[in-house]
């Protein structure tokens, strides 16, 4: 996947640089507007907002980046057996799919958050699994579209087993259309955990741009709200524009080559 | 021409005299930032203490309280305690009556005990009390089954007096909705309740026994602090009775009339007195690890709350003795000093472990006090302890059983009002509740002033508790936050040095609507 690569390669690098940067500690600097000592200013129990936007980056990446993989793994996985299976158990697989597509992901989200308050490693699961029924339907049109092909037929005729099939002949079809439904989960996902955060849902000590956000919510009539919401909101955006423009990429360059 | 000139002047003077009248016709309108307090009734209003002061607006009791909060007649014009303390006679003021034209009688009052009893009232507890009998219609004797220093001013005062007519037929109250169950003989009686708006009219009783109200209606209205202030600014209405303390410069820089106090209602560390801080050592070691001056400073900014006493009696009780109670102050080596020698020690890092397993300390708190449980949680860190925060739910949170899964619990808890209550908010099992019973010292304490015969004996034993609190720990308190209410300068407003009524922190008791 050509979105990988450069994706993968930021949470690196905010990851590699977490454990230099100081601790995110509350101080006397209360809603300190931006100056020399805090380049975007401090929030309302005097935590430095840039030091949080660097906290909070490689929470937000690593939750998007992995709660879209396992969602996407997991719709993948069950494209492939419903594919595969008998007519029973694909129908079956399918029903359960409708299923979940009737229950609005986000209440079950809401649901659960509201009793767990999960930290980085309850969030990854947490919207991972509440996210792969979206993308059953499609990726197994692609699935039996790809497998219907000559070369997949002369494969089986040969006495390739169907795993052997997908793997070798199914997977590399489809990878381009896998990386574009990727990106999208990730955008989801990413939106969605904000969205948690910001309705403090979320672990109150785990940093995040949602949460971030969610503080600035008590300071919208101080002139406070400009440093509190605007510099996670900001992110949060140039993040998901930049996930657009890969998307949109991603596909041209794939089928390029 | 004379005609001509008289109408004239007529005409002038009723010009003249038209914005008078509609601003002493104006209704008296308070705003409150909560949404709907419930029905102006008494086992209809929400749990809560401002819905329990609006509740008194319509229902009095025996024994009021004048504007220093002192014990004044009520429904009950005086009163005497036998000297054995268990039998109150009292005598009804012939006055009184129900907002529908009946007198209140002793039989009122009686049957109000009664159906307390069967019927509970969370604001009152009546477990002492062994009977309330009507001698005669102004003549109500009240047996108890042991002393209670705090009869007039703990009970009396709270217990809301119940029309018999009324409630009798009555077996559900809670569910009793009709208009009639606001039949009470306060000062004012609900003419409308909007629950949507979350809105009350209330009328003047100008034959109340205790003189006309000075305003002939009040009303109670919904409004964010924002709106609120802008509207005061404009003469909309007349007072904010919650104004955001860190609102209070900017309106009085406006020319509007702001009265502050320390509420009584402290924010404090529970702990659970059933894991590792049952040990009074570890507690004290923990209020030395943490510098409150610091937590007060970054979320009490700007005088919005002050240090809190470590004595449960907060400046402005009349129940503190006027010393200096232990401050704890912030000394992380005596801190780790304390730690060691309960067999923790510190690993490589800087971590805190004990039985070479890292320390990990278990923080549970609601979204009301977040800022300060994440001030701790980082304080802790920065000690060496690892934190797990976790922000419940109020009902999460109130569902934690003594001895939960919890190793410290930052709560609020009200230090006003008579201290009778105050067993059950060191001793007891509620949530907010320091769920302590220790050596049973401080037990022994609260009892012997329950039990005192005599307001100097009984400030005697508290003064005690006080010492035992602030050496004990049953939770360590740490702010005493400010409260605000702002005016346009229709009423004086003056905070209650010890809360009204129940311990309510509030400028706008019904006393302040009374003659003096």
């Amino acid at each position: 996947m050509r979105v990988g690569p450069p994706l993968l390669g930021l949470l690196a690098v905010s990851l590699a640089a977490r454990p230099l940067l100081p601790a995110w500690r509350s101080s006397r600097e209360v809603l300190a507007p931006p100056g020399t000592a805090h380049p975007l200013g401090t929030n309302a129990i005097g935590q430095d907002i840039a030091l949080g936007l660097l906290h909070a980056t490689p929470n937000t990446l690593l939750v998007g980046l992995a709660a879209a993989a396992l969602a996407t793994g997991v719709a993948l996985a069950a494209a492939g057996l419903a594919a595969t299976a008998p007519p029973t158990l694909r129908a079956a697989i399918l029903r359960l799919v409708d299923a979940l597509q009737v229950l609005p992901a986000m209440l079950v989200l809401l649901f659960v958050a509201a009793f767990a308050q999960p930290g980085l490693a309850g969030l990854i699961p947490l919207l991972g699994l509440t996210s792969w029924h979206e993308d059953v339907r499609l990726a197994l049109a692609l699935i039996r579209r790809e497998a219907g092909r000559e070369n997949v037929h002369f494969a089986r005729s040969m006495g390739a087993s169907w795993s052997h099939c997908l793997r070798r002949h199914v997977l590399p079809a489809i990878r381009p259309a896998l990386a574009a439904l990727y990106v999208q989960n990730i955008r989801q996902v990413t939106l969605r955990g904000a969205g948690l955060a910001f309705l403090g849902l979320t672990d109150p000590r785990l940093p995040s741009w949602g949460s971030m956000m969610q503080e600035a919510m008590d300071h919208l009539y101080t002139p406070a709200w400009s440093w509190l919401l605007l510099p996670p909101a900001l992110a949060l955006t140039l993040f998901l524009l930049v996930l657009l423009a890969l998307a949109e990429a991603a596909p041209d360059k794939d089928a390029a080559a | 021409m004379s005609g001509l000139f008289r109408i004239a002047l007529l005409t002038l003077a009723a010009l003249l005299s038209a914005p008078v009248l509609a601003q002493e016709d104006r209704p008296l309108i308070i705003t409150d930032s909560r949404a709907d307090r419930g029905m102006l009734a008494p086992y209809l209003h929400t749990r809560n203490g401002i819905a329990y002061l609006y509740m008194t607006y319509v229902f009095d009791s025996l024994v009021s309280q004048d504007r220093q909060g002192r014990p004044a007649p009520g429904l009950a014009a005086s009163w005497t305690i036998s000297a054995d303390g268990l039998t109150a006679d009292l005598q009804m003021d012939g006055r009184a009556s129900w907002h529908d034209g009946r007198p209140v009688t002793a039989r009122d009052a009686a049957f109000t005990f009664a159906y307390m009893a069967r019927h509970p009232y969370p604001f009152v507890t009546l477990k002492n009390v062994a009977g309330a009998e009507a001698l005669s219609d102004r003549h109500l004797r009240i047996t108890l089954k042991s002393r209670d220093a705090g009869l007039v001013s703990g009970l009396l005062t709270a217990l809301p007096i119940l029309p018999e007519h009324v409630y009798a037929a009555e077996d559900a109250p809670e569910r009793f909705t009709a208009p009639e169950a606001a039949t009470g003989s306060g000062p004012y009686r609900l003419a409308s309740y909007d629950k949507a708006q979350g809105r009350y009219m209330l009328e003047a009783v100008p034959d109340h026994y205790a003189g006309a109200p000075k305003f002939t209606r009040l009303m109670i209205v919904t409004m964010a602090p924002d709106a609120a202030i802008r509207a005061l600014r404009g003469g909309e209405v007349d007072v904010i009775s919650d104004l955001p303390v860190e609102r209070a410069a900017g309106v009085e820089a406006q020319g509007l009339h702001v009265v502050r106090a320390r509420s009584g209602h402290v924010t404090k560390i529970a702990f659970n007195h059933q894991g590792m801080f049952g040990a009074r050592t570890l507690r004290q070691a923990l209020a030395q690890a943490l510098d409150r001056l610091a937590i007060l400073d970054i979320t009490a900014p700007n005088g919005a709350g002050a240090l809190a006493e470590t004595g449960y009696f907060q400046q402005g009780s009349p129940w503190r003795e006027d010393r200096t109670d232990p401050v704890w102050p912030h000394d992380p080596a005596i801190a780790a000093t304390l730690f060691e020698a309960q067999g923790f020690a510190r690993n490589g890092t800087g971590r805190w472990q004990r039985d070479g397993a890292p320390v990990t300390l278990r923080l549970i708190s609601d979204e009301s006090q977040a800022r300060v449980a994440q001030v701790v949680a980082d304080q802790l860190e920065g000690f060496g302890f690892g934190v797990e925060l976790r922000l419940m739910e109020r009902t999460a949170l109130q569902a934690v059983p003594p001895g939960g899964d919890y190793d410290l619990l930052i709560a609020s808890v009200s230090t006003t009002g008579d201290p009778g209550d105050i067993a059950s908010r060191v001793t007891g099992d509620a949530w907010s509740a320091d769920r302590y019973a220790g050596d049973g010292r401080i037990a022994a304490a609260l009892e012997a002033a329950r039990q005192a015969a005599t307001p100097e004996k009984r400030l005697a034993h508290l003064r005690a508790f006080q010492r035992l609190y602030a050496e004990e720990l049953p939770s360590l308190m740490l702010i005493d936050p400010v409260m605000a209410s702002a005016h346009g300068g229709r009423i004086a407003l003056e905070f209650m040095p010890d809360g009204a009524r129940i311990g309510i922190p509030t400028a706008i008791d019904k006393s302040a609507f009374l003659p003096e």
